[in-house]
Parts: C-alpha cells; sequence; structure tokens
C-alpha cells in the first residue's frame, strides 16, 4: 500500500503527523509529507486507514498497489 | 516605586479578584516576569502567546503527566474519571487511545454526527422557547452537548436524562470540590454501575455506535481494562459536555453584552456565528490553562526551569498577547489579525495568521475541537431562527467568572436570561 497526500486539498490540521509520527512529518514549507514509500504489514495499513479517516480536509489518498 | 510596583505577590492567584478577572495580571506577567517562579505554589508560569505555543510544540520537554520513578503516573482527574487517557502523558498508549476515536471527532467521521446534532438541538428548542424568555444556561447550553455525546456512544435515549444528572454532578465535584466532589463520585459509581452490563452487550455485539470501538479497539492484541473504558467515557461525558455547553453561553453572552453592536452584523449573516466562536476562544476562553512536567531542564527568559517542575501554561494570557494580536482586550468578530476559521492541531495555517490557544496544540490539542465548533454553531444558528429580535433580558450581568480559574475551572456565566418575540 502507497499513501500520497492531496496538498490542495491540505490544510495543515496536522492530524496525519500528531496520530501517526511514524508516516507523516511537516516538510520545510509545514506541508504534511509522507515518510514511509510503501506500507507492507497490517499494522501499518490499519494506521494508514485511521489516518485517512482523521484528515478533516480528506487530502490523504490510500492507493493498493 | 520602579522596578517593586512589578513584583507579584503569589498568593494574588488565589484572590476572588483574580478568579473573576485574571487579565490585569496576565498582562503583569507578560511584561515583567514573561517566565515567574511562583515559590508559594511550588510551581512556574508563562505567560505569552509565543512562549505558551513553543511549550506545547515541545514534547521532548514538556510531558503532559509527571512520571515517578517507582512508575505511576500523578495527574489531577483519575480520582473522578477513573484511569483515562489523560492520565497517560505523551505515551504510545495515548496515541494508540486517542486513534481509536479520533477519525469520530475529527475527520470524515464528524459529518454523520451533523443530522444527528440538528435533531438535538432541535427537540431542546422546542421545549424551551415557548414563553418569550429563556434561562439559556439550565434550560439549553447545560443539556445540549451531554444528550449529543450519549446519543453518539449509542446509549438509550430514555436513560438520556440520567446521563444529564450524573453529568452535572461530576462537573459540579471538579470544579467546586468539597462536598460537590462527594456527589460527583457517588454520580460517577452509579454510571459506572449502570454502564457495566452496557459494556459487556457491546463486547459481545458490538455495532458501529463509539461505545463499540472503544470496548473491542485493540493495541498488540491487548483491549482495553473494564476500568479504562468506564474512564474514557466518564471523561468523554465530562469533557465532551461541559466544555461545548460553556462555550455556547459564553457566545450569547459576548453577543449580548460585549459587543451589540456585532451582534447587529450576525443577525444579518448568521455564518458570522464561526467568528463569534474563534474570538470567544481568545478573548476569555472556557479553559485559560494547561499544566506540563518538564522532562528535562528547560532555558527560558534566561533561567532554569529544573527537570520535573510544574510548569503552568497560561494560554489565556497568550490570547491577550499584544505581541501578536492588537487590541487584544477589545473582542471583535472581524479581527483580521487571527486565523478565524477552523482551528488546526499544528497551529499553521494556509493563511498564515495566528490561530488562538484555546484548544491548546500538539499532542494534547483538544480532541472534540471540530465537535465543539460544529455544535456550538449549530446551536445559535438555531437559536437564532426561533428566537425573534433576541435582547438581554436584565441590562447588566455580573459577567464571566470561574470557581477556580488556575487550576482548571471553567470561566462562563452562572446565568444568562434572553428575552425575545413569540
Amino acid at each position: 500500500m502507497r499513501v500520497t497526500i492531496d496538498l490542495d486539498k491540505c490544510i495543515m490540521a496536522g492530524e496525519c503527523v500528531y496520530n501517526h509520527p511514524w508516516l507523516y512529518e511537516f516538510n520545510d514549507e509545514n506541508q504534511a509529507s509522507v515518510k514511509v514509500a510503501l506500507l507492507t504489514t497490517d499494522d501499518q495499513k490499519l494506521a494508514a486507514r485511521q489516518s485517512r479517516e482523521v484528515c478533516p480536509s480528506g487530502a490523504i489518498q490510500l492507493h493498493d498497489n | 516605586m520602579g522596578a517593586l510596583a512589578n513584583e507579584i505577590d503569589p498568593r494574588e492567584f488565589d484572590s476572588p479578584g483574580y478568579q473573576k478577572d485574571p487579565f490585569p495580571l496576565y498582562k503583569r506577567l507578560r511584561d515583567h516576569h514573561p517566565l515567574f517562579r511562583d515559590r508559594f505554589h511550588n510551581r512556574w508560569l508563562i505567560s505569552r502567546y509565543d512562549d505558551v505555543n513553543a511549550a506545547f510544540q515541545d514534547n521532548e520537554s514538556f510531558d503532559r503527566a509527571l512520571y515517578k520513578v517507582d512508575g505511576p503516573y500523578e495527574f489531577g482527574s483519575s480520582h473522578v474519571f477513573g484511569p483515562n487517557i489523560l492520565e497517560y502523558g505523551n505515551s504510545d498508549r495515548h496515541r494508540w487511545l486517542r486513534n481509536i476515536i479520533a477519525g469520530q471527532f475529527v475527520g470524515q467521521g464528524l459529518v454523520s454526527f451533523i443530522p444527528f446534532i440538528e435533531k438535538i438541538a432541535g427537540e431542546l428548542l422546542e421545549d424551551c422557547m415557548g414563553d418569550g424568555e429563556v434561562e439559556l444556561v439550565s434550560r439549553f447550553s447545560n443539556q445540549f452537548p451531554i444528550r449529543v455525546i450519549s446519543n453518539i456512544l449509542g446509549l438509550p435515549r430514555a436513560d438520556e436524562e440520567r446521563f444529564v444528572g450524573w453529568y452535572q454532578a461530576l462537573i459540579a465535584g471538579l470544579g467546586f470540590g468539597g462536598e460537590h466532589l462527594a456527589r460527583g463520585i457517588a454520580a460517577r459509581n452509579e454510571m459506572w454501575k449502570y454502564l457495566e452490563p452496557i459494556i459487556e452487550e457491546r463486547l459481545r455485539n458490538p455495532g458501529e455506535d463509539l461505545l463499540s470501538k472503544i470496548a473491542v479497539a485493540e493495541l498488540d492484541g491487548q483491549r482495553m481494562s473494564m476500568d479504562e473504558v468506564k474512564g474514557f467515557i466518564a471523561l468523554l461525558l465530562a469533557a465532551g459536555g461541559d466544555t461545548t455547553d460553556k462555550a455556547i453561553a459564553n457566545m450569547w453572552y459576548h453577543m449580548l453584552y460585549t459587543r451589540p453592536d456585532q451582534f447587529e452584523d450576525v443577525k444579518k449573516d448568521p455564518s458570522l456565528w464561526e467568528n463569534v466562536f474563534a474570538e470567544m476562544m481568545r478573548y476569555d476562553a472556557v479553559v485559560h490553562v494547561q499544566s506540563r512536567y518538564t522532562t528535562r531542564e528547560v532555558v527560558m527568559h534566561n533561567r532554569v526551569i529544573p527537570e520535573r517542575s510544574l510548569v503552568i501554561l497560561l494560554l489565556g494570557s497568550g490570547n491577550r498577547d499584544e505581541r501578536v494580536f492588537a487590541n487584544p482586550d477589545t473582542f471583535d468578530i472581524h479581527r483580521t489579525d487571527m486565523h478565524m476559521g477552523r482551528e488546526n492541531r499544528s497551529a499553521r495555517y494556509k493563511d498564515k495568521l495566528p490561530g488562538h490557544l484555546g484548544f491548546g496544540v500538539g499532542q494534547h490539542f483538544c480532541m472534540g475541537y471540530a465537535m465543539a465548533r460544529q455544535e456550538a454553531v449549530i446551536a445559535c444558528t438555531r437559536m437564532m431562527e426561533v428566537m425573534k429580535n433576541p435582547r438581554p433580558k436584565f441590562a447588566t450581568h455580573e459577567g464571566i467568572s470561574s470557581p477556580n480559574i488556575d487550576s482548571g475551572g471553567f470561566r462562563s456565566p452562572q446565568e444568562l436570561w434572553i428575552e425575545f418575540d413569540g
């Protein structure tokens, strides 16, 4: 599974960064970015789904390949 | 005079004058003692916007809980709530607990509750709007958020009145102590006894409700203990109810008494309730104080705060910091120097404006921030629809106060009478 962020939608809420700091961080321009390229374990995928749920702007996208 | 005039006697923090109007003392702290060592209460106080904001974001130096050498934590709410998320400091367990329910309160899940929030607001208003006048606190704001949260948990609607009663007793216990505290704990025990079979039932047959989600959530194959689930529910009822309840009363208070001129703008454009919410959270938020413990020595304003010190983050003062906001002591819903829209946990905004500190910032940012704004704005908007020409019943009001502001007492008017045309 891969995770991408639609930066036009992103409102910099920070929910992904604070709830799942191993997966997301703020970059130098204060925008959320993904730290882990490929998610392989079930725990990682569960966390990715949680992060999509918690994103207030719907900016997080999950891709199965 | 001179320097001595600006000395602060820490007993001022216990005075009735400070509980009523803390802002002059906040300003003296910001201007003359941006890091104040309060030897009398054995704590440190931070009062400027930038310092409070930075401390909220510095998890390496400040923890929500004080961890003792021998393991257990120490924090002041478990005697009322039982073991709960607030006790777990900056730990992974805290983050896990938060993740279980964050999606419901913050993200897309919130949208599904809106019809529900509307419905409960409508029911309550129908019940209390018949007489051309209403006491807002007891008849509406005190009941509204608690009914919303108990429904989100999927608790039986027939028992809602009992929850309102338990909730009010719990809150009075936290705010006032003494015999109120004894009644609060009795209410909690009654509530827990009532909840136990419901929790067991949800464990056997989990549904889509929040209580089921909390009961069956797992971390490394482990579920929460029964005590933890009950503590979590007690906290949600109290934290999810009390703060929003008081926010609604505060918004109306400021429109009726502080800025009746700007209330005219809101009557013409009810979407401005969003701005009223933001400015209320800056000007005189429900909660003024958060506490932290230092996990290491912290250097600030050329002084050293030792490790394991209690540090009070005076967000109520940071919100009035003239270094950040122009005319900070003026309530202004048209402010252009603050982010007036929905709050961000990161304190970062695309409009690059500073936000208010009323929900905190960072790891321990208020979980219910989006829910609170949503509930408050919906409630106020609905009220404007059913009340024609709303106005204060009494020409003067004793104002907003707090039972004990710097130990977390919530600020709100005790009563708020509104008169309106049929």
